[in-house]
């Protein structure tokens, strides 16, 4: 599982059958890169969260036919930048 | 497998349900400086080497099939000199 900062909101309307209605967010990982994860708990912006990865991913959404490879899995209750940056 | 130092224990008292009340552990691979979360059966303090495995055998390592981790631990190294192996 890996940490990811969440950045924003995504919406696509026209989806994938099987990406359902979940929502989805925009994460950022410690050196900047962007991915889309979907999210069954419910974010906001600049939380600290950790993604589940791969097969998993799928198992995490709640449904195993989800079409997802990165699912965020919970909200870290204390983390700081600094810690996530080194 | 993977071989990861442990950096400490991570709190998320928000999570989905079927991650359960598990441990979770902020790992560093070795030779690597991103940081990793793994569920930890095993029961690891900080500053232990351990083997993490990844992919659909996480999800076994961590107890059934259906549980949701894609890193998990499954052991923890006896004896690892980690200076000794950088410098040879």
């Amino acid at each position: 599982m890996q940490i990811y900062r969440v950045v924003s909101d995504l919406v696509t309307t026209k989806r994938n059958f099987w990406l359902a209605a979940k929502p989805l967010r925009v994460v950022e990982d410690a050196v900047g890169n962007l991915e889309v994860a979907l999210d069954p708990i419910g974010t906001k912006s600049g939380d600290f969260v950790i993604t589940i990865g791969i097969s998993a991913a799928r198992i995490a959404a709640g449904n195993p036919k989800i079409t997802t490879d990165l699912t965020i899995g919970g909200i870290i209750d204390h983390w700081d930048e600094e810690r996530w940056r080194n | 497998m993977k071989i990861c130092q442990v950096e400490g224990t991570l709190v998320a008292t928000a999570r989905i349900s079927g991650l359960q009340n598990r441990r979770l552990l902020v790992v560093k691979e070795r030779g690597s400086s991103g940081k990793q979360v793994a569920v930890d059966p095993v029961g690891c303090k900080p500053g232990d080497w351990v083997i993490a495995v990844g992919s659909s055998a996480a999800r076994d390592a961590a107890g059934s099939k259906d549980y949701p981790s894609d890193l998990t631990i499954v052991g923890i190294i006896d004896y690892w000199d980690e200076a000794a192996r950088a410098s040879a």
